[in-house]
C-alpha cells in the first residue's frame, strides 16, 4: 500500500513529462521523425526490399502473390546480361539519358537566360512555356507520333517543304533514327522544367554583381563564365540530378511512339523491365532490371551529393 | 445502453439481409473477358441474357481491356480472387492451362448435349487443348489473308490474285506508283504479337512451326518482305504499323494490297471507294503448303471456381448462341456445323467465304505456356531482318536458340 502511494506522483511526474515533451521538445521531434520514417518505410522501403528480394528469386504466376519463393541467387542477373538484346538496351538508355538530359538542359538554359532579358511580355511568355510541362506523357507521345509518322508526318512534310529532306524520313520505323525519335519527344516534354527551375536559379544571383564585373569592363561572355555558371552550381547541380531521374523514369512516350521498336532498337532499360514483367510474364527478370538502373541511380546521386557538399559548407 | 443500440442495429441490418436474400440459394459467377470495353460484344451480351434467363445464378460481368487482361487475372489468381469464367486470346490461354489454372472439362464436354468438341474447327481446339485434356472451348476464329484493290490491279494489267510470295513481291513492285502516293503492298510486321501472326504462318508453310522457326522458306520469304520495304514497294513503317491501321492505308488507296483479316470487312464496305477482293494468302511455292494464322479468342473456367457445375451452363449457353455471332458482332464461329448467313453484301459474302477456306489452314499459336517469350523471339528476328541488323538467315538462327532455350531442348 505504501509503495503504491510513494510510486504514483513519480509516475505521474514522468508521464507529464513525457506528454510535455511531446507538445515541445525532444519527444516531438522523434515524433515527427518516427511518422516520416513509418512513411517512408511502407511507402518506398518495402516495395523497394520486396522488387530487391524478387530478383533473387525464381517467380511465376502461382508464387507472384508469396514473399517465400524459390532462391536463384544471381542467375536472373546473369540471364538478363545474357539476353541478345543487353547491350543495345544499355546503349539506347545511355543515349536516351544523354541527349534528352543535355538536349534539355542546353536548350532550357538558353531560354532561362533569353527570358530573363526582361523584354515586355517576357514572363507571360515564359509561363506559356509549361504548357508542355503540364501535358500528360502519353498524350504528349500521342501527338509525337503523328507529327513523327513516316507516310504523313507533319515533321516530314515541314522538312520536305524546307528542301532539308529529299524522301520521307520513317522517325519511327528506321532503326537509325528510332531512339532519336522518342529523345526529341522527350526533350520537348523536361524542356520547360529545366527553363524553370534555371530561371529561378539566374533570379537569385545579386545585380550588383554583374554591375560591378560591367564596371570592370567584362564582356558578357566573360560574365557568363565568371558569374552566372559558378553562382548557378547548385541549381545545375539540382536540375541535372533530377534530370537524370526524370529520364529513368520516362515511359509514356515509349509505348505511344514506338513501342521499343524496330527491333529493340528504341528499347531503354525502363520499358525494358515493363515488357519483361508485363508482357512476357517474366517479373523476376523485370524486377532484376528494375534493381540494375536502381545501383545507376544511386551511384550518380553519390556523385552529385559528393560534388555539391563541399559548396553548401563552404 | 449504448451497447443495446448497437445490437439492436445490427440484428435490424441482419435481418434486412435475409429479407433481401431470395428463398432459395443463389449462385454468383464472375465473368471476364475484353468485350464491352469499346464496342457491345459476345461475352457481355450473353452473360447478361444468362443472368436473366437463370434465377438461381448472379453474373457479375467485368469488361477489361485488351492489354490489362491477362496481367488483371495473373493477379487476381494470385491473390485468390480469380473469376469464374474468362476469356483469353487463343495464345495467351495456354499459359493458364499448362499450370492448372483452368479447370479440365473434359468429361463435361463428353456428357454435354450441347458442346461437341468434334463440331469445333482443329485448331481453336488445339489452343484449349493441353495434355490432351480440354480446358475451354473456342469462342469466335479468325484469320488472314490478302485484300486486293482491283481497279489499281486492273490498271497495272494484272488479272489474279497473287499465288506465291515471290508474285506478291512481284505484283508490289509493279503496283507501285509513288507520284499518287501507292505503295504495292502493306503488311503488319510491328514488334508484338501482330508481327507473329503475320509472319507464323509462313515459316509453317515452309515446313516449320513454332519450334523450328530458322526454315530455308521462311528466310526467303523474309528476304523478299525486305526488298518490297527497302525498294519502297511497301512503307517502312509496316515496322511499326498494327494491322488496323496498315489496311486503314489501303482503304485510303494508298496502299494495292493489304495482309489482314475479317474484321476489316465491315470498315473497308464503309471506306474503301474501289472495288476490292481477298485472295487466300500466298504460298512459298506454285501449289505448295498452305498455312494462315488462327486468330480468336476462348473461353475457360478457372480451377479455383467454387461453382463448376454452373459455370459449366454458362459455357453451354454461349456456346448454343454461336450461331449469332456473325450476324450480330461481325465474328465466325470457330464450328464447322454452323451454315454462316447471307447478308447481301456482295463484297463482304465473297470475302467471308474466302476467309472461311483460309481457315481450314489456320494453325494456332503455341500452345506454349511461355508463348510470349517465343513469340518475342519471332517478331524480334523478323524485324531484325527486315531493317537489316542480319541476314534473315541468322536473325532466324538466333530466334531458334532463342526458343531452344526457352522449349528447354
Amino acid at each position: 500500500m505504501g509503495v503504491i502511494m510513494e510510486t504514483g506522483p513519480a509516475v505521474g511526474g514522468l508521464m507529464r513529462r513525457f506528454l510535455a515533451s511531446l507538445r515541445d521538445g525532444v519527444g516531438f521531434d522523434i515524433l515527427l521523425v518516427g511518422a516520416a520514417m513509418v512513411f517512408l518505410i511502407a511507402m518506398a522501403g518495402l516495395p523497394l526490399i520486396y522488387n530487391v528480394l524478387m530478383s533473387f528469386q525464381q517467380v511465376d504466376m502461382f508464387t507472384l502473390g508469396s514473399l517465400i519463393r524459390p532462391w536463384a541467387g544471381f542467375q536472373n542477373y546473369i540471364d538478363v546480361v545474357r539476353e541478345p538484346a543487353f547491350w543495345l538496351v544499355a546503349k539506347n538508355t545511355f543515349i536516351f539519358v544523354f541527349f534528352s538530359m543535355g538536349g534539355q538542359f542546353v536548350i532550357g538554359f538558353a531560354l532561362a537566360l533569353f527570358f530573363a532579358q526582361n523584354f515586355p511580355g517576357a514572363s507571360t511568355i515564359r509561363g506559356l512555356f509549361l504548357v508542355s510541362w503540364v501535358m500528360p506523357g502519353l498524350v504528349v507521345g500521342a501527338i509525337w507520333s503523328w507529327i513523327l509518322a513516316g507516310d504523313f508526318g507533319v515533321l516530314n512534310t515541314i522538312l520536305k517543304g524546307l528542301g532539308i529532306i529529299q524522301s520521307n524520313v520513317f522517325w519511327k520505323s528506321d532503326p537509325a533514327f528510332s531512339i532519336w525519335a522518342v529523345v526529341i519527344a522527350n526533350i520537348w516534354l523536361g524542356l520547360a522544367f529545366n527553363m524553370l527551375l534555371l530561371s529561378v536559379g539566374l533570379a537569385a544571383i545579386p545585380r550588383d554583381l554583374y554591375e560591378a564585373a560591367e564596371l570592370d569592363g567584362a564582356n558578357a561572355l566573360q560574365r557568363f563564365w565568371t558569374i552566372t555558371l559558378p553562382m548557378m552550381r547548385s541549381t545545375i547541380g539540382a536540375v541535372l540530378s533530377l534530370g537524370l531521374i526524370g529520364t529513368l523514369q520516362q515511359f509514356d512516350l515509349f509505348p505511344a511512339i514506338t513501342e521499343g521498336g524496330p527491333a529493340n532498337t528504341s528499347t531503354v532499360a525502363q520499358y525494358w523491365s515493363w515488357q519483361m514483367s508485363f508482357q512476357l510474364y517474366d517479373f523476376a527478370k523485370g524486377a532484376t532490371i528494375s534493381v540494375m538502373m536502381l545501383v545507376l541511380v544511386l551511384i550518380a546521386s553519390i556523385i552529385y551529393v559528393r560534388s555539391t557538399r563541399h559548396e553548401v559548407r563552404g | 445502453m449504448k451497447l443495446n443500440a448497437y445490437g439492436l442495429l445490427a440484428a435490424v441490418s441482419l435481418g434486412a439481409m435475409s429479407l433481401a436474400t431470395p428463398a432459395f440459394a443463389q449462385v454468383t459467377l464472375k465473368i471476364w473477358s475484353i468485350d464491352g470495353v469499346d464496342r457491345v460484344g459476345i461475352a457481355d451480351t450473353f452473360s447478361k441474357e444468362f443472368d436473366e434467363a437463370n434465377e438461381d445464378i448472379v453474373v457479375e460481368y467485368r469488361a477489361i481491356p485488351f492489354d490489362d487482361l491477362v496481367n488483371e487475372t495473373l493477379r487476381a489468381f494470385a491473390t485468390g480472387n480469380a473469376p469464374d469464367i474468362v476469356s483469353f486470346d487463343n495464345p495467351d490461354f495456354a499459359l493458364f492451362s499448362s499450370r492448372g489454372a483452368m479447370l479440365d472439362i473434359t468429361d463435361r464436354v463428353a456428357n454435354s448435349s450441347v458442346i461437341k468438341a468434334e463440331n469445333y474447327f482443329q485448331g481453336p481446339l488445339n489452343s484449349v487443348s493441353w495434355d490432351g485434356k480440354l480446358f475451354g472451348i473456342p469462342k469466335y476464329t479468325d484469320t488472314i489473308g490478302v485484300f486486293y484493290n482491283k481497279d489499281l490491279f486492273a490498271e497495272a494489267g494484272i488479272t489474279e490474285p497473287p499465288k506465291t510470295w515471290a508474285q506478291l513481291t512481284e505484283y508490289a513492285e509493279k503496283l507501285t506508283d509513288p507520284a499518287n502516293n501507292v505503295y504495292g503492298a502493306t503488311f503488319s510486321a510491328r514488334a508484338g504479337e501482330e508481327g507473329t501472326f503475320q509472319f507464323l504462318p509462313i515459316i509453317q508453310m515452309s515446313g516449320g512451326g513454332y519450334d523450328n522457326v530458322a526454315t530455308d522458306g521462311a528466310a526467303e520469304v523474309l528476304d523478299l518482305w525486305k526488298k518490297m520495304v527497302d525498294n519502297g514497294w511497301a512503307s517502312k513503317d509496316v515496322l511499326s504499323l498494327g494491322q488496323w491501321d496498315s489496311t486503314g492505308t489501303f482503304n485510303s488507296g494508298n496502299a494495292a494490297m493489304a495482309i489482314s483479316g475479317p474484321w476489316e470487312v465491315d470498315r473497308m464496305v464503309e471506306d474503301a471507294k474501289f472495288d476490292w477482293g481477298v485472295a487466300l494468302l500466298p504460298t512459298i511455292t506454285d501449289g505448295g503448303e498452305r498455312s494462315s494464322a488462327l486468330g480468336g479468342f476462348d473461353w475457360g473456367i478457372m480451377s479455383t471456381t467454387k461453382h463448376p457445375d454452373e459455370a459449366f451452363r454458362a459455357l453451354e449457353y454461349f456456346a448454343s448462341q454461336d450461331n449469332r455471332i456473325f450476324e450480330e458482332f461481325g465474328s465466325i464461329p470457330a464450328r464447322s456445323d454452323i451454315e454462316l448467313p447471307v447478308t447481301g453484301v456482295e463484297k463482304k459474302d465473297a470475302a467471308l467465304k474466302v476467309f472461311l477456306e483460309q481457315l481450314q489452314y489456320a494453325q494456332p499459336r503455341g500452345p506454349h505456356p511461355e508463348w510470349q517469350k517465343i513469340s518475342k523471339a519471332i517478331y524480334d528476328a523478323m524485324q531484325q531482318a527486315l531493317t537489316g541488323q542480319m541476314s534473315s538467315k541468322d536473325a532466324l538462327a538466333q530466334a531458334q536458340t532463342t526458343i531452344n532455350g526457352i522449349l528447354g531442348k
